[in-house]
């Protein structure tokens, strides 16, 4: 599904990833462990299309070269980013956000778009699995939110839009444990053998209840070591030092 | 300087010798003056009369008599309604309401003497204006549906200005919902040049909202005197853009205890339109509020101007005055001037103001496009958050719902 092969990413004049290597097929979990400063979250937004980034290397996405797309359309096809730090964005109403995004995902496959009221019964089945409070949906699109609410808003936006690969940027930070079982219960529910996740963090802590089937460790723009879930819990005792 | 303009008194029918003799008075101090240009400081972002002279040939005034009749009326929402074409009342319906509950004349011309030297379109206005409406809400009254006032001009006002005055009095414990609809589509260059008077008794409530529905070559100049009695409220919702050139000049005088104003303006201004805002907000009585947001959103060589004073008398202690202007610049050729000012006489108030200008913010873009939105879209969409936000708090459901969708639409047609 995503085939990463030396990818160098710059920014500022600053060489962030230095030949970054991944493959993921359908139904696998990767995670993507690493101190702070190692690459991580530019390796999130590189891949959503963010502009800013000098990139060189291959980024295949099912075949296709990734950096043929806008960022609207990698999400269109399939790649879904949840974002460390959710945007506030006043004046905006959360419920005509999340519409309009699913309705240009669906316009761009060729798919009917939702009417107001299949939407509405649509979003309130995903939000209530979610434990999110409708009110919510019809406040301001994040603004005034708590740390855990955005991040359960952004795995609502991966139920709703199905994409085929979701990248989970730090979605642990922030969170307490109740909402870090919530956000693991969606992202559990939600996985099958067509989908594959990318999960970025620093902790151990998450992968306790999402279990990832390879976890890599990143340093310094690179991949160091690869191995199975066990690796996750060897790093939590003896922390990145030894690796980097 | 050519001379590009030509105003004739004697057009106007029905005057006595008296009314001809101050009209004359005031229309010999317009020529003094002309236009307003830069060197006046309550225009020094506009320069009128350069306009004016870039895009007319030759302005002059008319007393047209209006056959006219058909206009296009709102469909979304049930409402009273009174006409004008050019100015002048051709019809009303208050159907909806209580008989003898509200009375509507055309205005009376005869007391009008004042000679106001300071602006000259106020001079114009007096020494040429025909036509406009006295509105009074009886006492005690609360309209069931709102009124509106279409605002409709002939095709055929090339190069003429229109001018004319209006009152508005709402009585003790009443309540108006008062809707200002502009729907021209002229190409055509012409002037508005109007006058309002606005009083508000005891406990009188009005949201007063002036809203453009299409494009049009109109340059519109309205000056808003607002009287606030004890307890009185009043919102002001500006929601104009689409016209070539708008200045609203407004002056709101909080004359007594817990009388309440605000101002809401949200602007998508494109191509070379330009829309002013100016405000004077007169604290002359203790515990007012008075609440200003104005929102421009300026695109291609589009020009937005907010100027906004506060004052607060000696005597107006407890005052809570707020002021808060917001532009974004979508285009290096687009002008935003914003000039906030605070002159305050008493010692415990509370005022406070801001003025903001950048574009939009991209972080916000990508994360919009990152859900599968267009970028064009995204635009709309932080474009439309941006200005929406000014209607908020507006509790009149079914009206709020029509502005949005106006607003929506301004934003989305250029």
């Amino acid at each position: 599904m995503l085939n990463i092969k030396n990818l160098e990413a710059t920014i500022d004049n600053k060489l962030i990833l230095k030949g970054f290597n991944l493959n993921i097929k359908p139904g696998e979990v990767h995670a993507i462990m690493g101190p702070n400063g190692s690459g991580k979250s530019t390796l999130a937004n590189v891949l959503s299309g963010k502009s800013g980034y000098e990139i060189k290397g291959e980024i295949k996405y099912n075949g296709k070269s990734l950096s043929e797309l806008s960022t609207e359309e990698r999400a269109q096809k399939g790649i879904f980013l949840a974002f460390q730090y959710p945007l506030e964005i006043p004046g905006v109403n959360t419920n005509i956000f999340l519409r309009t995004s699913l309705n240009s995902v669906r316009k761009a496959n060729g798919e009917k778009e939702l009417d107001t009221l299949a939407f509405l019964k649509l979003i309130k089945e995903k939000s209530s699995e979610l434990g999110i409070d409708e009110k919510f949906l019809s406040r301001q699109l994040n603004v005034g939110f708590s740390g855990g609410e955005k991040k359960k808003n952004e795995i609502l936006q991966m139920k709703l839009l199905q994409p085929k690969l979701s990248i989970l940027d730090e979605t642990d930070s922030g969170l307490d444990i109740d909402a870090l079982k919530i956000v693991a219960q969606g992202v559990n529910s939600y996985k099958n053998k067509d989908n594959a996740f990318l999960i970025i963090t620093h902790y151990q802590r998450l992968l306790d209840y999402i279990k990832p089937d390879f976890v890599h460790v990143l340093s310094n723009g690179k991949i160091v070591k690869t191995g199975k879930a066990e690796l996750g819990v060897q790093l939590e005792k003896t922390g990145y030092t030894n690796l980097v | 300087m050519k001379q590009y303009y030509d105003f004739k008194i004697e057009k106007i029918k029905g005057l006595s010798q008296e009314e001809i003799d101050s009209r004359k008075k005031n229309l010999e101090l317009f020529y003094k003056n002309g236009f307003p240009n830069k060197k006046d400081e309550d225009w020094k972002f506009s320069d009128l009369n350069k306009i004016l002279s870039n895009n007319f040939n030759n302005i002059s005034n008319n007393d047209y008599l209006f056959k006219e009749k058909n206009f296009k009326q709102i469909h979304e929402f049930e409402h009273n309604f009174i006409s004008l074409f050019n100015g002048q009342i051709i019809s009303s319906d208050f159907s909806y309401e209580e008989k003898n509950k509200i009375s509507l004349k055309v205005f009376n011309y005869k007391n009008e003497k004042n000679l106001d030297k300071k602006n000259s379109l106020n001079l114009l206005n007096h020494a040429l204006a025909s036509g406009g409406f006295s509105l009074e809400i009886s006492k005690n009254y609360k309209l069931k549906k709102p009124i509106v006032i279409y605002n409709n001009f002939s095709n055929s006002l090339n190069e003429t200005i229109v001018n004319y005055k209006n009152s508005i009095i709402i009585n003790e414990n009443s309540e108006l919902n008062l809707i200002n609809y502009i729907d021209n589509s002229s190409k055509e260059n012409f002037m508005v040049n109007t006058i309002e008077n606005i009083k508000m008794r005891k406990n009188s409530s009005l949201n007063n909202i002036l809203i453009n529905n299409s494009k049009c070559n109109g340059y519109f100049y309205k000056y808003t005197k607002n009287d606030l009695e004890k307890n009185s409220n009043l919102k002001n919702y500006l929601i104009l853009s689409g016209l070539k050139f708008n200045k609203l000049d407004i002056e709101i005088n909080l004359n007594e205890k817990d009388s309440k104003s605000s101002v809401f303006s949200a602007l998508n201004l494109v191509k070379n339109e330009h829309q002013e805002i100016k405000t004077r907000i007169n604290h002359n009585a203790p515990h007012c509020h008075s609440y200003q947001k104005v929102k421009k959103v300026l695109n291609n060589e589009s020009k937005g101007v907010y100027q906004g004073k506060i004052f607060v008398k000696n005597i107006a202690q407890k005052t809570d005055a707020y002021q808060l202007s917001g532009a974004l610049i979508l285009d290096d050729a687009a002008e935003f001037d914003a000039k906030p000012e605070l002159e305050i006489y008493a010692d415990d108030v509370k005022c406070s103001h801001g003025s903001s200008s950048g574009s939009v913010d991209l972080n916000s873009i990508h994360y919009l496009k990152s859900r599968g939105i267009p970028e064009r879209e995204a635009y709309e969409l932080l474009i439309n958050g941006f200005l929406s936000e000014i209607l908020e708090k507006m509790q009149e459901s079914e009206l709020k719902n029509f502005l949005i969708k106006k607003l929506e639409r301004q934003i989305n047609e250029h």
